[in-house]
Parts: structure tokens; C-alpha cells; sequence
């Protein structure tokens, strides 16, 4: 059939304002971007705790370990564990009986197996309980060692888990960014998924996710952020990091802008760190000290002012990547801590409030 | 079946071959292009493809698709391809982490790009770029039909900027040989 050029004019001029309105049709419109307010302040209730024990043992190397809590109340836990090309995400519970046994729910195959694209290694994961849902956000390299974002998901409390995805998050293939922390609730049933960024320059960013899991917006942190919690529907805090110096910042318009409030203790440079706030409304922050000391510290006062509550381990090499922190409190207002031990493996401590304030248990 | 993933492949394969289809092949071409879409695939390019540059947009696509079909010359003309190429340098860098503005953010509620779209539209039909249309009309259904959460990249890809690029240095290559 042939058309005449007038014909297929008109054609392309229909179709493109049919696709052009089915385009704005479909567009997110999201509300304005609301946290969700975390709990009221409440007193703790535990008696004087700590136990420390170390995860199952896996692959070599375990690091970067990801911690949520489960419906049912268990905790669970992914990290990544191997070398480069062997390197796989790992995954397991904590309940009751103690730690499950490791396996491995993430490699560069099954990356590769769901994306349909050549991937080289897996990197950082991140793991989030949303109701049924479990999300297992993980960084994988593709074949020029760019950084690309996946996601899969569990239905069943990490049994069994979907086919990963690829989340665009950059125009150019491998500039995006490695999981930066633990997400921020949004009022509208979605996320905020901190990002890293190396490339160019070394920044944070925020993924918005709907409650879908579409990603429906982006915006740019001004400096890596390694750390970002939200106080209540617009105020949040950030670990803001420049030149290798940390300083907390917040923000009171959901992250519009941002003003620094104060500077954080007396961090390693570049160091990994977690924060948290408890349920009694104070801040928990767990990071290495120069000195290669896992250390945890309290804030009474919204992050103005920082004292030592406990510290955990010491390095044998104060060059030694010794924490790499994951913080959690528990429903049940018990606090977890997994952190990357001296001997090569990850350590789990378990704490309530009362042990931070300096109680004996 | 993940559709944006099987897209992605898919689509590398047919631009691999359309890359064939400028080999003078003759009376082979047609089976030329479908061994090296086949090939592409069983071979590993179109994931290795897919790995390193992402999914192409569905204007790559397009343009690949014509060139396979043997539609000449190719819509992507000198003056298209240096106003993409202009554009590129512009959006890339910003989008990629230069200074605090993201155009790329853009994309994934992009009502205020699909207005800018609009009179391009309009400058398309009446200049009688019927094909240029089409091309857009297809991108947006595409972004339309969830194959992509972000319009641009329906739009524009790295690949589609090194082709343009490929166009330029070409027509500056054949001035200056006739200059000489």
C-alpha cells in the first residue's frame, strides 16, 4: 500500500498528538513529597542488654551488610560477600533458633539472567521489609565497570525471589549509583532510595519510588550523603560529606535545601557509618573512629551535640575497614547492629537503650 | 518477562544488524542482516550491548529499523544530527552530575517537556517532516506504554549521539575532500 506524502502527514500528525496525550495521560503526578513522620517519642521500656555473635559464615570477604526487619519479627539480613567476578549477594534470618544458614539469593548470572544484559559483578545491596513485600535494591558492574541499580523482590520473606530488574537511573548506562543507606519512608506509600554517585563527582542523590516501585522522580543531595533520616513529614537529617570531612545537615522542605547544624564527632575520614533514630527520639550514630574503633554515639538534642555512648571493637590495623555499620531497632525496641568484625566476618550485636546509656547488663 | 529488559536485547540486535545492512551485500542483503540479528543474539553482542549502553531509545531504534528497510537517505541529516549533537552537550554533562541542576529528572514527570514537544510537533508538520513525527509519535507511545519510566530516554541515547556524531564527521570529511 503506498500512502500519499499528504496522507502520511496527516497520519504522523495524528499519531503524534494521540501519543503526545496518552504520554501526559500516563505521567506521575505525585503529591508533594511527604516523609513519613516516624513514631512519637517513646520511653524504653528494656532492661540492660547487649549480645554480640557472628553471622553464618559464607564466601570470603563478606561486606556491605544491608538489615531490615521482617512482619513476623525476624530480622533479616543480605550482604555481599566473594571477589569481583564470584562476588554474590547473600542473604539470611534471625529469629528464635538464631542466624539461618547463608545462601546466596544474587550473583552476576542471575543479574545478568534477568536484566538481559552482560553484567561483570555484583555490588552493595540494600534490603527493605515493606509489608509482604522484601526489596533487595543491589549495585552490579557491566562490562566497563560502570555502576548499574537492580531490584528484585521477595513475596515470602526471602524464600524465593523474583527476577532482578534494572532501574534507570542515569541517561548514560553504568553512571548510576550504589544503594547510600537505608531508605526514607514517604507519606504516599513510597520510598526515598538513597543514592552514591562517584560519577563526575561524588554526590547523593534520592530516588523517589511510587508505591508501585516506579521510580517517579530524582533529586541531587548537594554532596554524598552517606547518611539521611527524616524527623517528621518535611524535616530530615543528612550526613552531607565533602573533601572527607562529615558534617550533619538538615533540611526543613523535604530535602529542597540544605543547612549545616553541626559537626559530626570525631569520625574516620571516608569512614562508613549508620544512623538511627531510636524510638525514644534520640539519635544513634555507630561508625570507626581514626583510630580503628567501632564507636557508637547518642544525641539528645536532634544531632547539635554528640557524646560516646559505647565502644565495640577495636581494629588490629587502624587502617583496617573495620565497621561498616548497619543499624536497626526493632518493633520490639531491641537495637541491632551488624558491622564488619576483625576476623573477616560480619558480627551482629544486639543492644536496648538502657546498655547505651552506660547501664551494666 | 521482564518487557523493558527483552526490549533492550532485542533492540540491540536489530541495530547490529542495520550496521550490517550498510555493507553493500547485494542480492545477500536481506539474509546478511537477519544472520547478523541472530548472530547478535546467540552470540552475546546484544547483551554485551545491552550491558555497557543500556536500552537504546526508540529513536535508534527507528532510525535502525529504516536503514535496514533501505528507506534512504537516512532522516538523521547533517543539520538533525549537529542539532542533536549541540543539544547532547548540554544535556549530558548537566545530567550526569555537572552542577546542581538535573535534566534528566526531568524525564520521569516530564509534563513540561511533553508542552516543549508540542510546538516541535508543530514545527515538524509544517515543514513536512512526516517522518520526524512519526519517529516522535512513537516515542512518546513508547513512554506512554511504560517501556520507559523516563521520556528521555524514549528520546536520546549515547549511541544515538555517537551516530550523529558519525554523521557529522562524515559530511566534514566529504567538504573537505571536495574543498580539496
Amino acid at each position: 500500500m503506498n500512502l500519499s506524502q499528504g496522507t502520511l502527514r496527516w497520519l504522523a500528525g495524528a499519531l503524534f498528538l494521540g501519543a503526545l496525550g496518552a504520554a501526559a495521560w500516563r505521567t506521575p503526578q505525585p503529591a508533594a513529597l511527604t516523609f513519613a513522620p516516624p513514631p512519637e517519642a517513646r520511653q524504653q521500656q528494656l532492661p540492660t542488654l547487649f549480645l554480640a555473635q557472628n553471622l553464618p559464615s559464607t564466601a570470603a570477604a563478606p561486606r556491605h551488610a544491608s538489615l531490615t526487619e521482617l512482619p513476623d519479627g525476624r530480622l533479616a539480613a543480605a550482604w555481599l560477600a566473594g571477589d569481583d567476578d564470584n562476588a554474590g549477594i547473600w542473604f539470611s534470618t534471625f529469629g528464635r533458633d538464631g542466624w539461618r544458614a547463608a545462601r546466596r539469593i544474587a550473583s552476576r548470572e542471575s543479574t545478568a539472567g534477568g536484566t538481559f544484559a552482560w553484567s561483570s559483578r555484583t555490588a552493595r545491596p540494600l534490603l527493605h521489609a515493606e509489608g509482604s513485600w522484601l526489596h533487595l535494591w543491589y549495585a552490579s558492574h557491566n562490562p566497563l565497570g560502570g555502576i548499574l541499580l537492580n531490584h528484585s523482590q521477595s513475596t515470602d520473606g526471602g524464600a524465593s525471589w523474583y527476577k532482578p530488574s534494572r532501574l534507570p537511573t542515569s541517561p548514560l548506562a553504568g553512571s548510576g549509583g550504589e544503594p547510600g543507606g537505608p531508605p526514607l519512608l514517604l507519606a504516599d506509600g513510597g520510598l526515598l532510595l538513597p543514592l552514591a554517585r562517584e560519577f563526575m563527582t561524588a554526590r547523593g542523590e534520592w530516588l523517589r519510588l511510587a508505591a508501585t516501585g516506579e521510580v517517579i522522580a530524582k533529586q541531587r543531595l548537594p554532596a554524598a550523603a552517606p547518611a539521611s533520616i527524616a524527623l517528621d513529614a518535611q524535616q530530615a537529617l543528612a550526613v552531607l560529606r565533602a573533601a572527607g570531612q562529615d558534617q550533619l545537615a538538615g533540611s526543613q522542605d523535604g530535602g529542597q535545601t540544605w543547612q549545616n547544624i553541626a559537626a559530626l564527632p570525631g569520625l574516620a575520614p571516608a569512614a562508613p557509618l549508620a544512623l538511627r533514630r531510636l524510638h525514644s527520639g534520640k539519635l544513634l550514630l555507630a561508625g570507626q573512629t581514626p583510630s580503628g574503633t567501632l564507636t557508637l554515639w547518642l544525641s539528645d538534642d536532634t544531632g547539635l551535640t554528640w557524646r560516646v555512648s559505647r565502644t565495640l571493637e577495636q581494629a588490629t590495623d587502624a587502617t583496617a575497614d573495620l565497621a561498616e555499620p548497619a543499624l536497626l531497632q526493632g518493633r520490639d525496641a531491641r537495637i541491632h547492629l551488624l558491622y564488619h568484625g576483625p576476623a573477616q566476618q560480619l558480627r551482629h550485636a544486639v543492644f536496648s537503650e538502657a546498655w547505651l546509656n552506660g547501664e551494666a547488663p | 518477562m521482564n518487557l523493558p529488559a527483552a526490549y533492550g536485547l532485542l533492540a540491540h540486535a536489530v541495530i547490529f544488524a542495520a550496521l550490517f545492512a550498510l555493507i553493500p551485500f547485494g542480492e545477500f542483503r536481506t539474509r546478511a542482516v537477519l544472520t547478523a540479528s541472530i548472530t547478535a543474539l546467540l552470540a552475546g553482542i546484544a547483551p554485551f550491548l545491552h550491558g555497557v549502553f543500556g536500552p537504546p531509545s526508540l529513536t535508534l531504534l527507528q532510525l535502525a529499523i529504516l536503514q535496514i528497510a533501505g528507506r534512504t537517505p537516512s532522516p538523521l541529516s547533517y543539520r538533525a544530527a549537529l542539532g542533536l549533537l549541540v543539544f547532547s552537550l548540554v544535556f549530558y554533562p548537566l545530567a550526569l552530575g555537572w552542577g546542581p541542576f538535573d535534566p534528566y529528572a526531568l524525564g520521569y514527570q516530564p509534563l513540561a517537556l511533553l508542552a516543549a514537544l508540542l510546538p516541535l510537533g508543530g514545527l515538524l508538520f509544517w515543514r513536512r517532516q512526516s517522518l520526524w513525527l512519526l519517529i516522535l509519535g512513537v516515542d512518546l507511545a513508547g513512554y506512554a506504554g511504560g517501556l520507559f519510566a523516563n521520556l528521555w530516554d524514549a528520546l536520546l541515547d549515547p549511541l544515538l549521539l555517537l551516530l550523529a556524531l558519525a554523521v557529522i564527521v562524515r559530511r566534514w570529511r566529504a567538504s573537505g575532500s571536495v574543498t580539496r
